[in-house]
């Protein structure tokens, strides 16, 4: 992971006395084999500081040693998720329960692996949801060309246009909450876990921006991000995409409203080493999908859109580029799909991934030629917020000719 | 004799004259049960689709309950409820034109004997027509769009495959309802479907041989290390990469 520069602010936090006035640390998925070293990360962060940690119940808490500024508060969850890679209603709803227990102000939620994250990041989520009228500050990770693609492609562009809210990682596993963010959060999962889908991944920033709430962003130059169990990248997708899309289509009645174009990041234009790497079994799935899911595919996309895929599906490897308007129609058709069930929702996402593999072979491609990453993300965003009007245009009547 | 001819060929005349004006009332009695009772629903279903709209319905539903429910705006939640009200008069109207036909005939007819199964068969038949048909339909792009995602070439020919031995045995299962056939449906059934299956045992298993003899190296491999580590193979390209 790339190292980025700190927040300026985090020398003065060591001493603000703010930080420690009723924040709640969560680590709702904290493994037993990680929690000592979990716990001293916490402990370097919060040095002369008195700071409540929610632990789950877990085997070996009587063995750890004790930490003076860590007040441990072991809890057994009201409902539990399987899935500790991201955020699930479960966390939402534990955490808001001990914040009301514990009369907290605001909580951190630390997903796992956090003891990879640096101390001084810890104190940055700390210090950005302590200081000032923010609700919900969001980790901002800095993964290596490779990493986070679908956040890149997907989660990121289309959660900025939609809206207007400019946070890079939409699914951040360590969050920073206010009260009331919490509370808003714990009300939506608590809908999910009432029906035993303890498991259903929730979207703080479509949360915070149809509530009005402030969102702001730290710094997590460091971290080693938890993998899904399950490698199957079709049912992961489809998981992820599925309720994603399914959240903007409750918050259609805001997004629409939403006029704003958020200014674009400062990106520096030196690119990180990219080493080579094969694309060829994405595009040779691309191509395979192209011969035999173009029926399906042509009940969900326009004839313009077939024909960028028709063109792309004919180029060479070197050349093999696809545009960024023509990735944001894509998505922006799909989802649309997804709010008609034009076709049965778990084809749709399935018709979805060689598409994606496509772009991922595209962005590889492109980087390896020396456009930075991130410049080449900046430029996917600014394409999904230039095609907004098609969206909303479409969302209000699917059935006007689309050529 | 021509006597003899004629007076057979009257009285065959008037029997299926007296059999055919026996048969039109219970045919009208259940064309128009059906038909009456379509109006009704028909009725019904608009009626009931003026209240819930006027007392926002699907609004009401939606936020009232525990589980997000998710409609498509095609078919939301008075529609349903407005369809259900309707197919449920045209049943009504089938069952009750139904029972007319049979007491039309009062049990002594050969033609009440014969067509009264047929009749109700038929509706079963239908059904099962269109539950078939949906079904290959779904299964035919579930397997067409897993196998293109697990990268194979002979996808569509799975798909095909599949829609096809669904569709077989929906046509045998419709025939055998209606009893038309008998052995020589069960026969043809199983033939076609034992060579469609064959047929795709074959296919896959040809057009996969490359995979079964690379999983065999393979494990061959991790029971005895070569000599030579450079002959392993590199992992693919999306070992690298993080989706997530």
């Amino acid at each position: 992971m790339a190292s980025m520069p700190t927040n300026p602010a985090t020398t003065a936090a060591e001493t603000d006395p703010r930080l420690h006035t009723g924040l709640l640390v969560h680590l709702s998925t904290v493994s037993a084999d990680f929690l000592e070293p979990t716990l001293e990360n916490l402990a370097a962060a919060f040095s002369n500081q008195s700071v409540l940690v929610a632990i789950p119940e877990l085997e070996n808490l009587g063995s750890l040693k004790s930490f003076q500024n860590l007040r441990l508060l072991p809890y057994s969850p009201a409902t539990t998720s399987t899935t500790s890679w991201v955020l699930t209603a479960a966390d939402y709803f534990n955490t808001y329960k001990l914040a009301q227990e514990n009369n907290a102000s605001a909580c951190l939620l630390l997903g796992t692996d956090s003891h990879t994250m640096a101390a001084e990041s810890i104190r940055n989520l700390a210090y950005a949801t302590l200081s000032g009228p923010t609700d919900l500050v969001v980790s901002r990770y800095h993964p290596g060309p490779r990493e986070g693609l679908v956040n890149s492609a997907i989660l990121y562009p289309v959660t900025r246009a939609l809206f207007s809210a400019r946070p890079r990682y939409p699914l951040a596993i360590d969050l920073g909450l206010s009260l009331r963010m919490t509370e808003r959060m714990a009300t939506l999962a608590q809908r999910y876990t009432a029906a035993n889908q303890e498991d259903s991944l929730l979207w703080p920033i479509s949360e915070a921006a149809a509530a009005g709430l402030s969102i702001a962003e730290a710094e997590v130059p460091k971290r080693d991000t938890p993998q899904p169990t399950p490698v199957d990248l079709n049912a992961l997708l489809g998981q992820i995409l599925s309720s994603f899309f399914s959240d903007i289509d409750s918050r259609a009645v805001f997004w629409q409203r939403m006029r704003s174009v958020l200014p674009a990041r400062e990106i520096a234009d030196a690119p990180l080493a990219v080493e080579h790497l094969d694309v060829s079994s994405m595009l040779d799935s691309f191509h395979l999908a192209y011969s035999n899911l173009h029926e399906i595919w042509a009940l969900v996309l326009p004839p313009h859109t077939l024909l960028g895929l028709k063109r792309l599906s004919v180029v060479s490897r070197d050349s093999f580029r696809m545009a960024d308007s023509l990735w944001a129609r894509i998505v922006y058709d799909f989802v649309l799909a997804y709010r008609l069930r034009t076709i049965n929702r778990s084809h749709l996402l399935g018709a979805l991934t060689p598409l994606y593999l496509a772009w991922v072979a595209s962005h590889l491609i492109l980087i390896q030629s020396g456009v930075a990453a991130e410049r080449h993300i900046e430029d996917v965003a600014r394409a999904f917020e230039a095609d907004k009007p098609y969206l909303v245009s479409r969302w209000r009547w699917p059935d006007r000719f689309n050529p | 004799m021509w006597q003899q001819v004629e007076l057979a060929l009257s009285q065959s005349a008037h029997r299926a004259l007296v059999t055919l004006a026996n048969f039109l009332p219970g045919v009208l009695a259940l064309l128009l049960a059906i038909l009456i009772l379509t109006a009704i629903g028909a009725l019904l279903a608009a009626l009931l689709k003026r209240l819930l709209t006027a007392l926002r319905f699907d609004d009401r539903l939606s936020r009232n309950s525990l589980v997000p429910l998710d409609w498509a705006p095609s078919n939301g939640p008075t529609l349903l409820v407005t369809r259900i009200v309707f197919w449920a008069c045209v049943i009504l109207g089938f069952l009750i034109g139904i029972s007319a036909f049979d007491a039309a005939y009062a049990g002594n007819s050969q033609m009440s004997f014969f067509l009264l199964p047929y009749l109700t068969h038929s509706v079963g038949a239908i059904l099962l027509l269109i539950a078939g048909t949906l079904l290959s339909r779904y299964l035919a792009r579930t397997v067409l769009i897993e196998a293109v995602n697990a990268r194979l070439q002979y996808a569509r020919f799975l798909s095909v495959g599949v829609k096809w031995l669904v569709l077989v045995l929906t046509a045998a299962t419709v025939l055998d309802h209606l009893e038309i056939g008998g052995m020589v449906v069960d026969l043809a059934f199983g033939i076609l479907f034992g060579g469609i299956v064959l047929t795709l045992a074959l296919a896959v298993g040809l057009g996969s041989r490359d995979i079964v003899s690379r999983s065999l190296e393979k494990n061959v491999d991790t029971e005895v290390p070569p000599t030579d580590p450079t002959s392993y193979k590199q992992p693919g390209a999306s070992e690298t990469l993080r989706h997530f």
